[in-house]
């Protein structure tokens, strides 16, 4: 393998790319000449460069997301040789390792596209919303000193705060579907998203923010709303949606406890539903 | 927002979804007795006819014990699970993972399982037991197995190599589902959280579900044996004629002609040593045995 990599000239890198939301889209490739230690943000600025494709035509350069570019702030999320992950993190030699000679780039598969590998993940954040992934502290009231935490818990829920929100774990998850709603003409961005929650309403939260409750709810303070975020967890698109395939903690670049989580919020909610039988 | 109502399945999700568990764990818990019952056939007619008659010998609340514990369980869970399946995003190809092989496997089971189920129901039983009912449905291939001549009857059915093989596949395909489901139900239940937990409770489930599998398949060898050829066929059917009238005779089963095997398309007539008595309960499906 090594061998035919140091004598490669160039790669090719196939992007599948979209104009603006709602929008066809198709695949384009590019031809970068080889040069070692790439990875794929390094890679997408070549092309954005060279605004031209394999044949030679110019091009429109692809539009991607990027930040901090350590894998710890998930914007530049994609599907990369058909698989979740962040392109910061996904290096050139490892990729052509996996497939000879070509690399391929597809935005996320189950957001709303907004231009080439550029997605709107902002269901992920109103998800939180709906499961209050916070300490509800938010005021000015001196309460004194927190609550003392044992070593074990903070040790429990460390791995879990580590969660940056990037999506892997819902793009994988065979029971996640994608939802998108289209603007209309005329239609202000709030009118829009307003319409695009409402859609989203009874779906599935997914992975990472039932983790989040369950990071909460482990919080000695966050479990002041533990009874919000169970309701929340056994409502419409709450942990019942969970086929078990797993893919989530297969994914997740933090190698957080998802699957551990998910069964925690299974035995909360079990726990949660014949309390709330018996406190009727 | 003026939001629409969210239908019933959505509003209930969470519910009907424990429910759903729930069900297939209780109607698991039969398949493993019907499995185990149907491998005493590898012991002969006169082992497997003397569990159907224990069976039988419930009489009256024999259709109660059915309801709660195998009709009503494994309809609900069958059409929920219909459901549930068809919102799924199958990704093997992207995503290798054992665990979401189970995943698409659990529901490609289930959907073998829910023709299988109804098929096997009707060609044992023939689904309803009215009489005009039962005479379009032995027309039909349905209604082919008789309680009270067991294993003379399913031997008969079990001649088929195409039949054999679908429940073959259907008692493989059962045995994954229910094991599998059982390691999901782990989780959905929260029963195992932690990793290490679950590998364990995986193996355990697996191990199961590799047994439920051979006991099923050493059932179905049995039935062939049993309808290999015609004279062990008929010595099948005396061994359980002569069990039929004795128990009768000694008040243990209700004399019940419809669950006997009558050969109107044979040539000759299997001598019926009972005497034709009243039908009590003509209208149950039963396949219990």
């Amino acid at each position: 393998m090594t061998a035919s990599s140091t004598k490669r000239e160039s790669f090719d890198v196939r992007i599948l790319r979209q104009a603006a939301p709602g929008e066809p889209s198709r695949w384009e490739t590019f031809r970068i000449p080889y040069e070692p230690n790439l990875n794929v943000i390094s890679v997408l600025q070549k092309i954005a460069a060279m605004a031209r494709n394999a044949e030679g035509k110019e091009t429109t350069p692809v539009a991607w997301d990027c930040n901090c570019l350590e894998e710890v702030c998930g914007a530049c999320t994609m599907v990369i040789n058909g698989r979740v992950r962040q392109s910061c993190s996904a290096l050139v030699d490892r990729l052509l390792e996996e497939h000879e000679g070509e690399i391929e780039l597809q935005p996320m598969t189950k957001f709303p596209v907004v231009r080439d590998l550029v997605v709107d993940r902002s269901r992920m954040f109103r998800a939180l919303e709906k499961v209050k992934a916070w300490v509800p502290v938010d005021d000015y009231y001196d309460r004194g000193a927190g609550p003392r935490e044992s070593q074990e818990s903070q040790e429990e829920r460390y791995p879990l705060s580590e969660c940056m929100t990037c999506g892997c774990c819902v793009d994988a998850c065979p029971q996640y579907s994608k939802v998108e709603v289209e603007r209309r003409p005329n239609e202000s961005i709030e009118e829009h998203q307003a319409r695009q929650a409402e859609a989203e309403k009874s779906e599935f939260l997914g992975a990472a923010p039932i983790s989040q409750a369950m990071l909460f709810n482990r919080h000695a303070t966050g479990a002041m709303l533990a009874d919000d975020r169970l309701n929340a967890l056994s409502g419409p698109g709450g942990i019942q949606v969970c086929g078990n395939a797993q893919n989530c903690v297969a994914v997740c670049p933090k190698e957080i406890p998802l699957t551990t989580s998910i069964a925690r919020a299974g035995r909360q909610t079990t726990v949660h539903a014949i309390k709330k039988i018996f406190d009727r | 927002m003026a939001g629409t109502e969210p239908s019933f399945f959505v509003r209930h999700e969470f519910l009907i979804r424990r429910l759903h568990s729930l069900t297939g764990i209780i109607f698991g818990g039969y398949v493993c007795v019907h499995l185990f019952v149907n491998a005493s056939i590898v012991g002969g007619a006169q082992a497997f006819q003397k569990n159907v008659l224990a069976i039988h010998s419930m009489g009256g609340i024999l259709p109660l014990v059915e309801w709660v514990f195998i009709f009503l369980p494994i309809l609900f869970h069958m059409f929920v699970g219909i459901g549930i399946t068809v919102g799924m995003i199958p990704n093997n190809k992207n995503y290798p993972y054992e665990a979401n092989w189970r995943y698409t496997l659990q529901r490609a089971t289930g959907l073998y399982l829910f023709l299988f189920i109804l098929w096997h129901v009707f060609q044992t039983h023939g689904w309803f037991h009215f009489d005009w009912w039962l005479n379009v449905a032995e027309r039909w291939g349905g209604a082919q197995f008789s309680p009270y001549n067991a294993a003379s009857s399913i031997g008969l059915i079990m001649q088929n190599m195409l039949v054999s093989l679908l429940y073959a596949l259907g008692v493989l395909a059962a045995a994954f589902h229910l094991f599998n489901g059982v390691w999901t139900a782990g989780i959905t239940w929260g029963i195992w959280t932690r990793p290490h937990a679950q590998a364990n409770a995986l193996k355990v489930c697996l191990a199961a579900s590799v047994l439920l599998g051979a006991v099923g398949l050493s059932a179905i060898w049995g039935a062939r044996k049993i309808g290999s050829s015609e004279e062990s066929i008929k010595q099948a059917e005396a061994i359980e004629n002569e069990m039929y009238t004795v128990q009768v005779e000694a008040g243990l089963i209700p004399p019940t002609e419809h669950k006997r095997a009558h050969h109107a398309d044979s040539d000759e007539t299997p001598e019926l040593t009972a005497t034709p008595a009243s039908d009590e309960n003509p209208t149950h499906p039963s396949d219990e045995d």
